[in-house]
């Protein structure tokens, strides 16, 4: 299979010290791929080596089925991107900067920028140096600069960082309007899950430099097992009362007050029935599915064994 | 290069580096002016086989614009490795060294047409108050091709050596380092110890030449293969 992104046993090495080693990711055109990983993974690193910022000590990258070298400019006319944060001739205005971009990659649409500006909310302002900017409205106008020109391929660094609550579900929406109308490849990293839990196709976890996993979001679901939670006073109590209907397997505790239950073939009032019948008391119960969160801790627990 | 040498005036807001060589300038003109009738025939040097007007405009004019290029070469070029908009510009499908290219061209291209307006303005000034004024005109003939041209080429030379400061800075990723090079470099090229100085040294400024040359090189050299 070919994909628009590709690493192969990708590797970095500052001063003796491997941040990134045998890194393999693996993005499919049209999709998005969300980068997942705690701060200093090593997303920026890998992301700044996509963009020929830094170039690789070992393994090789590959984007749009060519292979990157340190002279490979004409691919980054077919990629939008915004590393770490965005930056701009802060005296400059906001159009001003993104007038400056098309003439730079040359691409002359005047309606192109207007249009920019619009959808990201920043047609007012866009008058205005880019000093009096806000930190949410440069990041609004980093994504518009990266939409601007078109690419192919975006490759965004935390692009919600400084955003609030509404700029965020903006830009899932935008992220997903120009995955299904313009079938722009995105890549997003970030290290909060729930941003890119609901746009994202793949999801890519790096931690310690190191790819954990490489999953796409249905398979995660299809992963996902519902479970029964009970909040409880005494868990001991609970456990043996469990015990007298349910094997071992299908239950855990998962806090001092907390069990789960996995069995299939109970349900939520079954279980409360039970529970009261032998004199527990029971502050709540329901059932749930495993998040990509809890995924996402799981493997993160498991890569930090590995080490 | 030209388009991308006029997006660096452009961005860089070179309407307020005009204004700043204007203003250089006026106070230069103003201090020279000001100082006309101390500059007795004899204080020139037999060794500079000039007038000491002559002297004076050439070293005012030198040293205000070699620090001035370099605080230039600084806000264009070093700074963007600091406010990272370095970033911005490798994210372009242009090659890196065309790019620096463009930045360097664009500071040197400005200061030598800068610092050959002010040579020419001070003399001519300097030139009309002879006319009521004994002034020292040796060295300053309008009518001859060679004085034109020891402006221009002495101008090329003086902004030329900026560059020298200039790889100092890149490779210590700062400001500070490009302008304390460039006053160093001031005092090595147009300063003097008691009657000696470099300032005609042909030698001299042919090898600084070169080395400005040189330094551009290193500058732009393998900038493709490093981490930035």
């Amino acid at each position: 299979m070919s994909y628009i992104l590709q690493t192969i046993n990708l590797g970095k090495n500052i001063k003796g010290r491997n941040i990134i080693s045998n890194l393999n990711i693996h993005v499919n055109k049209g999709e998005i791929y969300g980068f997942l990983g705690p701060n200093g993974a090593g997303k920026t690193s890998v992301m700044k080596m996509i963009m020929n910022y830094w170039k690789p000590t070992g393994g090789t990258i590959e984007v749009f089925g060519e292979k990157l070298t340190s002279t490979s400019y004409e691919v980054l006319r077919r990629i939008g991107s915004i590393i770490e944060f965005p930056v701009f001739y802060e005296h400059l205005s906001g159009e001003s900067n993104l007038k400056l971009h098309c003439e730079y990659i040359g691409y002359d649409n005047q309606r192109g920028i207007e249009n920019a500006l619009d959808l990201l909310g920043l047609r007012e302002a866009s008058k205005k140096p880019v000093k009096q900017y806000s930190l949410g409205m440069k990041q609004r106008l980093g994504i518009a600069r990266a939409v601007l020109t078109k690419p192919e391929l975006l490759i965004l660094d935390e692009p919600t960082n400084g955003l609030d609550p509404i700029g965020m579900k903006q830009m899932r929406d935008l992220f997903r309007m120009l995955k299904e109308e313009l079938g722009v490849t995105i890549m997003i990293s970030t290290h909060i899950l729930s941003e890119i839990e609901d746009i994202a196709d793949t999801v890519g976890i790096i931690n310690h430099g190191q790819m954990i996993r490489e999953i796409s979001t249905k398979e995660i679901s299809q992963m996902r097992s519902p479970y029964i939670e009970v909040e409880v006073l005494d868990v001991r109590k609970a456990m043996q009362t469990l015990g007298g209907f349910l094997s071992k397997d299908d239950y855990k505790i998962v806090g001092e007050n907390m069990l789960r239950i996995y069995s299939e073939s109970t349900t939520p009032q079954e279980i409360s029935k039970a529970l009261l019948l032998e004199g527990n008391e029971i502050i709540s119960i329901g059932k749930k599915a495993e998040h990509l969160e809890d995924y996402f801790m799981h493997l993160m627990g498991e890569g930090e064994k590995n080490d | 290069m030209i388009k991308m040498i006029k997006l660096e005036w452009k961005k860089n807001h070179i309407g307020k580096y005009v204004r700043n060589a204007f203003i250089m300038t006026g106070i230069l003109l103003i201090l020279l002016l000001s100082t006309i009738g101390e500059m007795k025939i004899e204080d020139s040097a037999e060794l500079y086989n000039k007038g000491i007007l002559c002297i004076s405009v050439e070293l005012f004019a030198n040293m205000s614009y070699i620090v001035f290029a370099s605080i230039m070469l600084a806000s264009f070029i070093v700074s963007g490795y600091k406010n990272k908009t370095i970033y911005l510009m490798f994210s372009y499908p242009i090659k890196r060294q065309k790019i620096l290219m463009a930045q360097m061209l664009s500071v040197w291209i400005f200061n030598v047409a800068a610092l050959i307006i002010t040579k020419l303005l001070a003399y001519g000034i300097f030139s009309f108050v002879s006319r009521f004024i004994d002034v020292d005109m040796r060295g300053i003939n309008f009518s001859q091709f060679s004085f034109y041209f020891q402006i221009i080429i002495s101008s090329i030379m003086m902004i030329s050596i900026c560059f020298i400061a200039l790889l100092v800075g890149v490779k210590m990723k700062s400001s500070k380092a490009t302008i304390v090079s460039s006053v160093i470099l001031v005092c090595l090229t147009q300063g003097n110890i008691g009657s000696y100085t470099l300032v005609d040294n042909l030698a001299f400024n042919i090898i600084l030449f070169i080395l400005s040359i040189i330094s551009v090189f290193l500058t732009i050299y393998n900038i493709d293969k490093v981490d930035i």
